[in-house]
């Protein structure tokens, strides 16, 4: 007998592919655009940004683990933990990652590692201490999902333009200042010069982009949350941790994580949600928002849930 | 995995390869006469339940018929839940092969409801009733398709690795054997 899946979310596969595509058209008009504007230099720069995305995509365990204090644990250190994510694991069909501790007392996780091979899950020893056993075991599973659909990379494509656009909004500003680039001097005075075009142009394609990649953020956030359902099979511990985790974020001041500010889009929930204005510019989607395609899933999945 | 789930996000679990299940019935024998290991009588299949109505309905009916399969076969079949939340349906019975029909029966009846997915691992303990009093463990991962070896040693949860790779290099021959060593999950404290 073949079951309707009940991690299907027509809706959601939509909003990925969608913001996708406008993320693949804006960075292919921005080209388009750049190699219309200055035919020199904007190899060297792709190049450049190209050889920066690729080390950061290749260092991005190490670099995450190191910036938030993360110690890798062996499974003497913590054996239970170590079982969880092998369980986890082994219904997921994921080789195991490595496993690290994060000494603070707020409840969090992460996940990083450019492929299944190179993962590693961090939890925060907050998390463990106050959360029920099957609590975190859906918060790993949500993480573990983050390294089955291969976020790390999604989201270093997804950048990739951004990063160029970025360059070259402060160095068509700086172009502008002293001089412009190559191709400035040969325009004529009556035209606009080419770096002010280029800084505009690479000023909205950072700005969409940026937009389109927060959009994007959030909807891997819920195709993580659906992953956790499907491994755990009880997305209601998942809920209830997520309102846990959130609530703990809230309450407790956040000083002692300014220094993990910057990798929020890999947390399980982010460490500064509170402080972020509107729901364009956020990396996860609101709490309620998540706790509602939970809900869904779990009514999928036969039960009702409260 | 494809394109599919990078751009999408998996959809859903990966569905559970029964079929090298029986090759455990041949290494039992190699296991016995060459390495001295014993069946320990007993065997499990190991799954995740789901909070859904369907899989209840689905789980119990699953042991009636285990039990009538049971019944005429003289096996004694029990249920349990281990401390990190998983189910276990475990067949006590003296012949072997009488374990690994009713393990690949509650696999195949899963799979047949639609539940493939939720099938962990099924393990098959194995004693030295020598001197040493030793357990190993193979264990047999329904996602991979195939078997591993699983030593546990001393009273924390630790392995001995250097059996279970002795293991592997003996029964290679005979056994689907996961090469990935980063997938040789370990079950402790199995209620088997």
């Amino acid at each position: 007998m073949k079951r309707k899946a009940y991690g299907r979310d027509a809706g959601l596969s939509f909003r990925m592919l969608f913001t996708t595509s406008l993320l693949g058209l804006l960075y292919v008009l921005f080209a388009v655009a750049l190699f219309y504007l200055l035919n020199a230099g904007l190899i060297l720069m792709i190049i450049i940004v190209g050889g920066v995305a690729f080390l950061q995509y290749f260092t991005s365990d190490k670099i995450a683990l190191a910036a938030s204090g993360a110690k890798v644990v062996s499974p003497d250190e913590a054996p239970q933990l170590h079982e969880m994510v092998e369980r986890m694991c082994g219904m997921a069909d994921l080789p195991k990652p490595r496993v690290a501790v994060i000494e603070s007392d707020v409840p969090n996780a992460f996940a990083t590692g450019r492929n299944k091979k190179h993962a590693a899950v961090a939890v925060t020893s907050g998390l463990w201490d106050r959360l029920e056993p099957r609590e975190v075991e859906g918060v790993l599973a949500h993480e573990l999902s983050h390294i089955a659909n291969r976020d790390v990379l999604v989201m270093t494509v997804a950048g990739f333009f951004a990063t160029v656009a970025a360059l070259l909004t402060r160095f068509g500003f700086y172009g502008g200042m002293f001089g412009g680039f190559g191709g400035g001097n040969r325009d004529n005075n009556n035209s606009v010069p080419v770096w002010l075009i280029v800084l505009l142009v690479s000023i909205v394609t950072y700005f969409l982009s940026q937009i389109l990649i927060l959009a994007l953020s959030r909807y891997r956030e819920f195709a993580a949350d659906r992953g956790s359902a499907l491994i755990t099979g009880t997305p209601e511990y998942l809920m209830s941790a997520l309102q846990k985790i959130a609530s703990g974020i809230t309450q407790i001041p956040q000083q002692d994580l300014r220094q993990v500010e910057g990798m929020n889009a890999f947390f399980i929930v982010p460490t500064n949600w509170k402080s972020r204005a509107g729901g364009l510019f956020m990396t996860h989607p609101p709490l309620e928002k998540r706790l509602e395609a939970l809900a869904e899933i779990a009514r999928q999945m036969g039960r009702p849930v409260s | 995995m494809g394109l599919r789930d990078v751009l999408l996000g998996r959809k859903k679990l990966k569905d559970a390869a029964g079929e090298r299940l029986f090759a455990i019935s041949t290494a039992r024998i190699t296991l016995e006469t060459e390495l001295g290991l014993k069946s320990a009588g007993s065997a499990g299949v190991c799954f995740k339940a789901l909070s859904a109505g369907d899989f209840v309905r689905t789980e119990n009916e699953l042991q009636e018929l285990l039990d009538s399969v049971a019944a005429e076969s003289g096996s004694k079949v029990e249920r349990r839940t281990d401390e990190l939340g998983f189910e276990w349906l475990i067949v006590r019975d003296g012949d072997f092969e009488d374990l690994v029909t009713s393990v690949h029966l509650v696999a195949s009846e899963l799979a047949a409801r639609g539940f493939g997915g939720q099938l962990l691992a099924a393990v098959f303990p194995f004693e030295n009733r020598g001197f040493d009093e030793k357990r190993v463990y193979w264990i047999y991962g329904f996602k991979r398709g195939a078997f591993w070896p699983f030593v546990p040693k001393g009273e924390g949860k630790e392995r001995d690795n250097a059996e279970e790779l002795e293991l592997k290099a003996k029964l290679e021959q005979e056994l689907p054997i996961e090469q990935d060593l980063s997938r040789w999950f370990g079950i402790f404290d199995a209620p088997l």
